[in-house]
């Protein structure tokens, strides 16, 4: 990733994270006001059916005393009071007063708790209630709400009591109600966006059935079914938000209200379920809104931030494409930046180490080509002078033998002239090796199966691998099958592989193993030569392929440099790994094709960058 | 001076005097009967039928069916109020020893409304379908014999109440009687607004007519053929299906003259001084046990039932004491022995019966189901009172009350769970009781032990029938209800039955004072016929 590339996502992520955190801030603080509207909207609705509630009450206990203040009624009081009274005659009174009055439910009760006359349980008529004689004082009492037995059920009935005097301390209670139930719900006129339930509690668990809202059963009663039972549990207001559906806009906020008897036990649960859908699509709109205000303001930091880090690395670009033609050679460049910031001081630091390091490097140049000439010149007294040793020993015991008889003479003669064309010849060798160096033709490209050059290069050290009197090296061959075949010179690459393998049986001169091995990867062919000898140092691995350089007492140091040639004429790479003291590999890769530009070379796996140091890889070059 | 003033005032007294006698005053003309006018009666029924063939025994539908059906139709014998029997279409009557045999004499000289003269053949035709399978009819010259397999000494009393009626079947269905009325056509301004009702079923006849507000009359003529003679009124209006308090309205406006009275409206209609008379009670409530569920069929959970239901106050104070807690089948008036039975209520042992069961479904711990089969408000409330009742001795109790029909209305059968406890309404019929506790017990498949004798007429042996069916608490008898009607000022001559039947052919209607009757623009006072032609009289004809 570039340092543009890089600067770019650092002002991006800086812009981001800013949009990002004022639009949290925004939102947040939106949603929190827009929360805190709905509570108070909640509560107002749940002011306004207190206010209803009371009013309902109010308007009952005023229905009430309409049936206590009645004629009729004081006369029942009146009949109640004396001796023995007949019932009978107001079985019906109570359904009477209950339709003329509009109440849902009305009992009349003589003074010591006998119902006398039930417009909602005429049944009942006969049993006692002693609550009812229980509380001696219901002037003035407040309505509450009470279980009302019904001879189909049980209902939840507002109720009032009120006492009517009927002569001889006997009063006569009145007991008027209303029924809360969904009749009651729809005649609340509830704000747009909410509604009411009512959950009749008449039973210790929770029946659904007893879920109502004004128009009947209410549909999902099982969803507010935890709610209902953590009221159950402790009757307690509570607040708690349904999500019917996966859309945000479909939840509702319930406020859930106990409504208790007037011994405190829970009769009914009241919910005032407030609508969502107002405030989540405010939200929403919202977020819109700050989404696309983000948005514009992250396209224009986007943009900032392009100019911005553009303008910071370009001189820096500039900078790296010098440094890069400074490696490719051009130690002449020259970076044109002005400037008193750092990047200019940078630049000129830059100009001024080109200098330096291009004449460090003509330098150094100069001074590897005496060191080359030196080991060519101390190589080639070597190699020269091993042959004109036995040249001059060779002609100076014919300067002796002049003086011996002739057959002697003439023995010696034969003997050094044998000697003289043997060196002279070896002479001939030795520069002919240094010529084919020189002359190493320019390859012809084929269809080569690498396998299949390996074996043959190796097919001509057979007899020396078990040559009487040497310890064997034993081959051993992981080729893969079928191995792609390449664009190669057979004659090159079979002179290549000879180098290698005789440079592994020179490694071995106690015999050991030698490995072959073969494989195709991203386009290459990998050629693996591995022995068991002694192994190399750093030092020596770095010099291997110098021309010339050898580890061997015989060698002319021109082995590695041919196999090094013939690859660097294949496009390909030459290393090499060794372990002092367990062996050494080389590692050939060629390109299967040959074209005008081989193919890019991988990136080093992190295994490959694990390698010890003494592996040493030399890429090709023309 | 004071001679002529005592000669002025003695003067004065006896010129007002003749003036009185001259012209006659209401309260002497009410004293003697009048012909004319028309008799606007009321009742709750929605549907009349006067087929006795299709009358269901105990049925709450077939006591006014058999009001209807004395209008049109006769029956061989009567029963007085004395208890005594009267001819009616039988002027003799004989039977053999064992009773098993009987023979009747038919009435000469009785004519159908079409002028046709009644047989013993058409006596044989009516009564054929209406008698038991024991008994076999035959016509004999003019005379009719019953041969019964089992001894009938009731067998008056059986013709003499009940649905035993003549009629003759015509081609077209209709049912024709030597009754006092005849089942006619809706007279102009009678029953103001009427259509006929070219629909109506063969029960409501051609007299059948819907008026606007949707009330079915059905209007009775007087029989000018009929043998005992010529009823004093022109004709009965009967308007089918008016609820209970929109009649006694009707009769304190003085738009109606007969009212059928619910119990809880007596004591109102006597507040509000209106003429109420009451029958000997004639319907007993009642509650019957079968094993539909498991519960139900256990006799001890019966026990306790039947010890937890307080009968004195269903009596007393929710049908305002106009029935009587009932202990046994039959009513006192009818069987005679009733008061033997007592009415057991015991809430305590009835708790300690219930805590002694099984806490098991068979013991009752399932809930017991009790279905109210009789349609009307009075049956549910009884449901519910029994609910109450037994929910105080832990037995629980879910009432199923079947829906009151509306009038026209299709009836369908209400899907309800099946109830274990049935209660029911039971219209005594028949002033045989051995008759009425067979029909009971076949109606309610009570059975008894073998041994007992089910033809005996015998009280000590009805005593011990009825004894052994209640101890098995099948069924538990809860109140006899009495009916009640209301009565219009002008009504004279009211003498019905203590069993129910009205006899309006002795009714006749006196001509009341503007000032008498709140509203006295009702039609069939205007009719009067001038000129009362005298009753023709026949032997055993009503005085």
């Amino acid at each position: 990733m570039s340092f543009r590339t890089k600067l770019f996502l650092v002002f991006l992520i800086t812009v981001l994270a800013s949009v990002s955190l004022v639009a949290y801030g925004v939102t947040h603080y939106t949603q929190a006001a827009f929360e805190e509207a709905d509570a108070q909207r909640t509560e107002a609705l749940v002011a306004q059916f207190n206010t209803e509630y009371a009013q309902r009450g109010d308007e009952i206990v005023r229905q009430v005393k309409d049936v206590t203040d009645a004629q009729i009624t004081l006369n029942v009081a009146i009949v109640l009071a004396r001796p023995a009274p007949d019932f009978s005659l107001f079985v019906h009174d109570a359904a009477g007063a209950a339709q003329d009055h509009g109440l849902d439910f009305m009992e009349f009760v003589s003074w010591d708790g006998t119902l006398v006359s039930s417009a909602q349980y005429p049944a009942r008529v006969g049993f006692k209630n002693e609550w009812v004689t229980s509380n001696k004082n219901w002037t003035d009492s407040a309505p509450f709400l009470r279980k009302e037995e019904l001879p189909d059920g049980v209902a939840i009935s507002l109720t009032v009591v009120r006492a009517l005097p009927g002569g001889n301390n006997k009063d006569m209670y009145i007991i008027g109600g209303r029924r809360l139930d969904q009749n009651f719900l729809a005649s609340l006129v509830p704000p747009a966006g909410t509604r009411v339930l009512l959950y009749r509690n008449l039973e210790p668990s929770f029946v659904a059935s007893a879920l109502t809202d004004s128009s009947g059963p209410f549909e999902q009663p099982d969803r507010l079914q935890p709610l209902i039972e953590q009221i159950q549990k402790q009757p307690q207001p509570l607040v708690r938000t349904m999500n019917w559906s996966s859309d945000a806009a479909a939840a509702e906020s319930f406020h859930a209200i106990p409504l208790l008897g007037r011994n405190n036990e829970l009769l009914a649960v009241l919910l005032l379920g407030s609508s969502r859908k107002e405030l989540v699509l405010l939200t929403r709109h919202i977020l819109q809104i700050a989404a696309v205000v983000a948005g514009v303001a992250i396209l224009i930091g986007l943009l900032i931030s392009l100019w911005v880090s553009a303008r910071i690395t370009r001189p820096l670009e500039e900078l790296a494409a010098g440094a890069r033609e400074v490696a490719s050679g051009r130690w002449d460049t020259v970076i044109d930046l002005r400037g008193r910031d750092e990047i200019g001081q940078l630049a000129s630091a830059f100009n001024e180490m080109t200098e330096t390091l291009g004449a460090q490097r003509d330098q150094l140049v100069q001074t590897e080509r005496v060191a080359a000439w030196r080991e060519l010149a101390r190589r080639l007294a070597h190699e020269l002078r091993n042959p004109l040793f036995p040249l001059q020993i060779t002609v100076e015991n014919l300067q002796k033998a002049r003086q011996l008889d002739p057959k002697q003479f003439l023995e010696v003669f034969n003997e050094s002239t044998a000697t003289l064309k043997a060196e002279l010849a070896n002479l001939n060798t030795i520069v002919g090796r240094f010529n084919d160096f020189s002359k190493m033709p320019a390859p012809e490209f084929a269809r080569v199966n690498v396998n299949e050059a390996l074996r043959n290069a190796v097919r001509l050290f057979e007899p020396q691998f078990n040559a009487v009197g040497k310890p064997p090296v034993i081959p051993e061959y992981f080729l893969t099958e079928p191995v792609p075949e390449i664009d190669a010179d057979a004659d090159l690459l079979h002179r290549a592989f000879q180098n290698l393998v005789l440079n592994a049986l020179d490694a071995m001169p106690a015999g050991g193993t030698l490995t072959m091995r073969t494989a195709e990867h991203e386009g290459y062919v990998r050629i693996e030569v591995t022995d068991t000898g002694q192994g190399l140092t750093p030092e020596e691995c770095s010099r291997l392929f110098t021309p010339y350089y050898t580890t061997k007492v015989q060698g002319t140091g021109l082995g590695l440099a041919i196999i090094q040639s013939v690859v660097s004429d294949h496009h390909g790479t030459i290393s090499v790994s060794s372990d002092e003291g367990h062996g050494t590999t080389f590692r050939i890769e060629l390109p299967q094709r040959q074209s005008a530009q081989p193919p890019a070379r991988r990136e080093e796996t992190p295994a490959e960058k694990k390698k010890p140091p003494q592996s040493f890889t030399v890429a090709a070059s023309d | 001076m004071r001679f002529i003033e005592s000669r002025l005032f003695a003067a004065t007294s006896l010129l007002w005097l003749a003036a009185q006698i001259l012209l006659g005053s209401p309260a002497t003309a009410a004293r003697h009967p009048r012909y004319g006018g028309t008799l606007r009666v009321e009742v709750h029924a929605l549907r009349v039928s006067l087929d006795p063939r299709e009358w269901q025994a105990g049925s709450l539908e077939s006591a006014t069916n058999q009001k209807m059906a004395e209008l049109v139709f006769e029956r061989l014998v009567a029963l007085d109020n004395y208890g005594r029997f009267q001819p009616a279409l039988a002027t003799e009557w004989s039977h053999d020893g064992s009773t098993k045999r009987w023979r009747f004499l038919i009435r000469a000289g009785v004519k159908f409304p079409d002028g046709t003269a009644l047989g013993a053949e058409d006596v044989v035709a009516a009564l054929q379908p209406l008698l038991p399978a024991t008994e076999q009819i035959s016509a004999s010259g003019n005379a009719i014999v019953i041969q019964s397999s089992v001894p009938e000494p009731d067998l008056l009393e059986q013709l003499a109440s009940g649905r035993y009626f003549v009629y003759r079947a015509l081609a077209s269905g209709v049912l024709v009687g030597t009754g006092p009325f005849v089942l006619g056509e809706v007279p102009m301004g009678g029953g103001q607004g009427a259509e006929q009702n070219p629909g109506s079923s063969r029960s409501q006849a051609s007299g059948a007519a819907t008026s606007p507000g949707g009330g079915v009359h059905l209007y009775f003529r007087a029989n000018q053929e009929a043998w005992s003679g010529r009823p004093f009124l022109d004709g009965i209006d009967v308007t089918l299906g008016v609820p209970p308090l929109r009649a006694m309205f009707d009769v304190q406006l003085g738009k109606a003259d007969l009212i059928e009275l619910v119990p809880e409206l007596v004591p109102r209609a006597r507040q509000a001084n209106l003429r109420v008379w009451s029958s000997e009670p004639l319907t007993m409530y009642g509650l019957r046990f079968d094993d539909t569920q498991v519960a139900a069929s256990d006799v001890r959970l019966r026990e306790a039932f039947s010890l937890s239901l307080d009968r004195g106050t269903m009596a007393s104070v929710l049908l305002q004491k106009q029935a009587e807690p009932a202990a046994a089948l039959l009513p006192q008036w009818l069987s005679g022995y009733a008061f033997l039975f007592g009415v057991d209520t015991n809430l305590e042992r009835a708790k300690e019966l219930r805590r002694a069961l099984p806490a098991n479904e068979a013991a009752g711990a399932a809930l017991l189901r009790l279905r109210v089969d009789p349609a009307g408000d009075l049956a549910k409330l009884l449901g519910e009172r029994v609910a109450v009742n037994a929910r105080q001795a832990a037995i629980r109790v879910e009432v199923i009350a079947r829906p009151v029909p509306r009038a026209g209305a299709a009836t369908s059968a209400p899907a309800d769970p099946p109830a274990g406890v049935h209660l029911f309404a039971w219209h005594y019929s028949s002033l045989s009781p051995r008759a009425e506790l067979d029909s009971l017990f076949a109606a309610y498949n009570l059975t008894e032990p073998s041994a007992v004798n089910a033809a005996s007429t015998d009280h000590e042996q009805l005593y011990a029938r009825e004894r052994r069916v209640l101890e098995d608490r099948r069924v538990l008898p809860l109140i006899v209800e009495a009916e009640s009607v209301g009565l219009g000022a002008n009504v004279r001559d009211w003498m019905p039955a203590r069993w129910g039947e009205w006899h309006l052919d002795d009714v006749w209607l006196e001509e009341l004072p503007e000032t008498a009757v709140a509203d006295s623009s009702h039609t069939g006072n205007s009719a009067v016929e001038t000129l009362p032609r005298p009753r023709p009289v026949a032997p055993g004809a009503k005085p």
